[in-house]
């Protein structure tokens, strides 16, 4: 089974203008399992977007160790999926273009990195935009295009950095069930960071609780699956978790 | 203000159907008061001739197959150029934006060489390679450089860093990134470093024909003033004035309109 494993991880920073060393991140240890789905809730500052970027292999951690699979992760790679807030789609690229991109860089044939391409499009319900430019779609497809990228290569683990919160809240609902939606049809291993609390009781089967750098608590959610907004609004056992949450958070 | 305002509409309505039209009209009052001058009789004629006997050189020269000659010879030697000074420009502007090494101890050298004019290179030229097409080739290549290189780095550091890592975390090396990310992302950047690099190398070609002169349009216009024909030199002018115009419309605002400008990296 693939899992992830992050071991006493922690990230200082030399800030060049305070004069002095910075922890981000603190002793961080988790474990997450394969076909999991983790939210990470915490206030800005927290470093849960350093956490996702020391996984995704962008910055070097200072210490500890990220495993994936046993192995030891060394800068960015296919099998670590990203989503950005910023969606960070190609622009010069059309939506299918942009989301054959990892088969063509895995050097599967033409055809068959369009045939992957459609597929994960239909399952967003994007099938029409294929052949649009991103800069013509609205906020929320483009950002449906950023998890069907991702999604489309594969990845052992997707990583995905507030990726709901540059959108209108009308969106970042349907966009949240839709999500909870292929999570469930494809059982990638998730890890959703958030400032929303609402957003990571929601979505995910566990909730960490960042502060400061350091993990306050995890909390289970064991709400039922399929989740809708409209179920959970006023469901008791999801306001109390939310509650929980909140508080941790604001605790902090 | 009333009339001027339909007048206006409907101009943005019939260059609508016939957009020829928007190339056109802006030139009418120049033209005009141009012959108004002329004809007024304020300089004497032979100083300042009008529109029309330009037009009759326009035809006379054509007819004995001078200026299509030389203008042939002044396109090649700025295709030429221009494309040799990309060739060499693009790849170092991406190594400069791309490596703190390279700009390290590059940039230095650049500005100081991007400070000795193309024109102030022609009598060193002139002496390494006479009155001929090496120097002319060379100072187009030089002046178009500069203006590409800087504007492929800064193109290449402008490119979003998520666009970088979104590359690399789908699986691409860092030398697929350079070509799948750095440069596509630097293009409209590109653009703007061709815009000027033309820019400037026209001007230096102009400059080079006029003194190294065996032919072209430079070469046209000094020699017309040897000869003291000032309509000659107004129509090597307007030429120039055309050439660099059709360029723009054929050549550069096409390339930008599919690119930049499609992507949204530009706004329109």
């Amino acid at each position: 089974m693939k899992r992830l494993l992050l071991r006493n991880l922690s990230k200082t920073y030399f800030d060049p203008y305070a004069g002095a060393h910075v922890t981000a991140v603190q002793d961080v240890s988790l474990e997450v399992g394969q076909g999991e789905f983790v939210s990470i809730v915490g206030p800005s500052g927290c470093g849960k977007t350093t956490i996702l970027n020391m996984i995704a292999g962008f910055i070097p951690a200072s210490g500890g160790e990220i495993l994936l699979d046993g192995r030891a992760v060394d800068g960015p790679g296919p099998e670590r999926g990203v989503v950005f807030q910023s969606f960070a789609l190609f622009p010069w690229k059309t939506v299918l273009d942009n989301v054959a991109f990892g088969p063509k860089i895995r050097g599967l044939p033409k055809a068959e990195c369009e045939k992957i391409a459609r597929e994960y499009l239909a399952l967003a319900g994007l099938a029409h935009a294929a052949g649009r430019y991103p800069n013509e779609l609205s906020g929320g497809m483009q950002q449906r295009v950023g998890v069907v990228r991702a999604l489309a290569n594969q990845p052992d683990v997707l990583l995905m950095d507030e990726p709901f919160a540059s959108v209108d809240a009308q969106t970042r609902m349907t966009l949240q069930e839709e999500l909870t939606r292929i999570w469930q049809e494809r059982r990638p291993t998730i890890i959703f960071i958030t400032h929303d609390v609402g957003e990571a009781v929601f979505l995910a089967n566990r909730v960490v609780v960042l502060s400061k750098g350091r993990i306050l608590k995890e909390i289970a959610v064991p709400l039922p699956r399929p989740r809708a907004w409209d179920l959970l609004t006023e469901d008791a056992a999801f306001k109390a978790l939310c509650a929980q949450v909140l508080q941790l958070v604001r605790s902090a | 203000m009333k009339p001027l305002l339909k007048l206006w509409s409907l101009y943005a309505r019939v260059s609508a159907r016939f957009p020829a039209i928007r190339s056109i009209v802006p030139f009418i009052p120049v033209v005009v008061l141009w012959a108004v001058v002329a004809e007024s009789g304020m300089f004497p004629r032979a100083f300042f001739p009008g529109p029309l006997e330009v037009v009759q050189s326009f035809g006379t020269l054509v007819y004995k197959g001078i200026l299509p000659d030389y203008l042939e010879d002044s396109i090649v030697r700025l295709a030429v150029g221009t494309a040799a000074g990309m060739a060499l420009g693009i790849p170092l502007g991406v190594l400069v934006g791309l490596n703190q090494r390279a700009h390290a101890l590059l940039w230095p050298v650049l500005l100081f060489f991007q400070a000795i004019g193309d024109i102030a290179w022609l009598p060193i030229l002139l002496i390494w390679f006479g009155f001929s097409l090496t120097t002319m080739t060379f100072v187009i290549v030089y002046t178009v450089l500069f203006p590409v290189v800087l504007n492929t780095a800064l193109g290449v550091r402008s490119v979003p860093l998520e666009l970088h890592r979104a590359a690399r975390s789908l699986g691409a090396s860092r030398a697929r990134t350079v070509w799948e990310v750095m440069l596509p992302g630097a293009l409209p950047n590109i653009m703007t470093g061709l815009r000027n690099g033309l820019g400037y190398g026209w001007r230096a070609l102009i400059a080079a024909e006029i003194i190294v002169g065996t032919s072209g349009i430079g070469f046209l216009m000094f020699d017309a003033r040897r000869a003291g024909s000032v309509v000659e030199i107004l129509l090597g002018m307007i030429v120039l004035g055309l050439l660099w115009y059709m360029v723009d419309a054929w050549v550069l605002a096409p390339i930008e309109r599919a690119t930049g400008q499609r992507w949204g990296l530009v706004t329109r």
